[in-house]
């Protein structure tokens, strides 16, 4: 699933020729950057606003990229590193926080691995990928999913110990 | 007794690791362990609408990109206008006691019966009325998306002016309220209003044409070889089907879903109607319209697979 450099290439050749084309580079990195930002902050809403900030100056830089066989992962996590350094200066935690620096080969495994759980969870069955994504997205408390659903507590209980048991078959048993 | 345990132990480790981050109680339960370390992960799965929203937001950057370098083909509208074949004057009178639509433009069509251009919102429709003996536009019902400020107002004036429930309006998990009419003419109308003002929905434009079909995804895949079209979103089903689908055609949206099947017509301006007719022919569309030059403009049409008929056009410039 790790998109080649040839990939990247033709995306950006793309996306320079026709900007509604930078949307494919956005489906193909918003996951990865998305994990490699959320690592870092911790938290969901920073993390999506960081996300935000790194594909709209992805897009309006866009054109003054150029291309010299770097993958675009890097540039969008330098971007992303950018904007974390950043949030983290607006907090006077300059003196505390090494400096975010783009994911070495050990991290880039880590996202790799979270990244195909996240595909995992697409295509987990109707229910249980609802309960996943409002238990763990939505912070929903089991009371309310099961309010939601119209189901009882103890069926959503069971619907979330299937899904998080097929996501575990599905990563090859190793969690 | 034992699964029933498990399922338990397991809530209260995802309990801690929702509110603190926190699956210690997890380490010393083996049999909880990998199920903890993949809760711990999904604590950071992107939000599938927040990553549709941006997605949104960052088209319409491209998009007004896109429209200062090449002026928009006709004045007032997008890419894609569904085209409505209805036996009288009705409809429009539906659409202007149920969303305030404005008739922008009338006249005598091609076949004789009247034609009638009308704004929804921001969103076009085009209206063909007549005796719908066959041809190229027979009499067939269409179905919308429409966001409106107040759902249940536009709800029960729908139902006044002869419309009939298909769903009351309700809130809805994918973030709008929304009720669903059938018009006295077939039509069917998913009238919504965004639950939160920054859903995704509140990015739409008022109408958005909806497709019913049978094996959407499939259908997805052609119109993106046929007319060009971008896959915006897909959810599928429990057994892999379309459940609901959106593609881009140009600046506007179609909607995609598995259902009965209810083809409709649609518009197509674009600057090189000739490349786009040809494309749908190569996709395997067939031709219910060959190419001509019309006082109006260049234009052709195709009937696709589905029974979906696309017409591509280049109006004249206007002489002044």
């Amino acid at each position: 699933m790790t998109p080649t450099t040839e990939d990247d290439r033709l995306l950006l050749e793309a996306a320079q020729a026709d900007p509604a084309r930078f949307v494919d580079i956005y489906e193909r990195y918003v996951d990865r950057i998305h994990t490699f930002v959320s690592r870092r902050t911790g938290n969901r809403a920073v993390a999506e606003d960081i996300t935000s900030q790194v594909f709209e100056q992805a897009l309006r830089t866009l054109g003054r990229f150029e291309w010299r066989g770097v993958p675009l992962a890097a540039w969008l996590y330098r971007i992303a590193a950018n904007a974390l350094a950043d949030y983290w200066h607006d907090r006077g935690r300059e003196a505390h926080e090494p400096p975010p620096e783009v994911p070495d080969a050990d991290e880039g495994g880590e996202l790799d691995r979270r990244i195909a759980l996240y595909q995992q969870v697409d295509q987990l069955p109707d229910l249980q990928r609802r309960v996943i994504r409002m238990r763990f997205v939505e912070e929903k408390s089991i009371r309310d999913v099961a309010a939601a659903l119209e189901r009882s507590e103890g069926a959503v209980k069971q619907l979330q110990l299937r899904a998080l048991e097929n996501l575990r078959k599905s990563m090859g048993g190793h969690g | 007794m034992a699964e029933r345990a498990l399922v338990d132990r397991l809530n209260e480790v995802v309990d801690a690791i929702i509110a603190r981050g926190d699956a210690t109680a997890a380490l010393r339960d083996p049999e909880l362990a990998t199920l903890a370390r993949i809760a711990v992960d999904l604590r950071h799965y992107p939000s599938p609408e927040f990553k549709a929203r941006l997605r949104v937001q960052l088209e319409r950057r491209t998009t007004m990109t896109a429209a200062t370098m090449a002026p928009a083909i006709r004045e007032g509208f997008t890419t894609v206008t569904p085209y409505i074949r209805v036996p009288d004057a009705g409809l429009f009178d539906f659409l202007t006691k149920v969303f305030d639509a404005e008739e922008t433009f009338s006249g005598h069509g091609g076949g004789g019966g009247m034609h009638r251009e009308v704004r929804i919102g921001d969103s076009m429709l085009m209206i063909g009325e007549g005796s719908g003996t066959g041809g190229m536009m027979p009499i067939r019902p269409m179905a919308f998306h429409v966001f409106v400020k107040d759902v249940d107002a536009t709800f029960a004036r729908a139902l006044s002016a002869g419309a009939t429930s298909m769903g009351e309006p309700e809130d809805r998990h994918y973030g709008e309220r929304s009720g669903f009419l059938a018009d006295p003419f077939g039509n069917q109308w998913y009238v919504a209003t965004p639950l939160r003002p920054e859903s995704l929905a509140a990015a739409a434009r008022a109408v958005t044409p909806v497709l019913h079909i049978e094996d959407a995804a499939s259908y997805m895949e052609f119109v993106k070889r046929a007319l060009g079209a971008i896959e915006e979103i897909r959810v599928p089903g429990p057994t892999g089907e379309l459940r609901y689908g959106r593609v881009r055609v140009g600046d506007a949206a179609i909607e995609l879903g598995e259902g009965v099947p209810m083809p409709g017509s649609f518009m197509l301006y674009v600057a090189d109607p000739d490349a786009m007719y040809h494309q749908a022919i190569a996709a395997g569309a067939t031709s219910v319209m060959p190419l001509s030059d019309q006082p109006y403009g260049r234009v052709g049409g195709v009937e696709d697979y589905a029974g979906n008929q696309w017409f591509f056009a280049r109006p004249q410039a206007p002489t002044s």
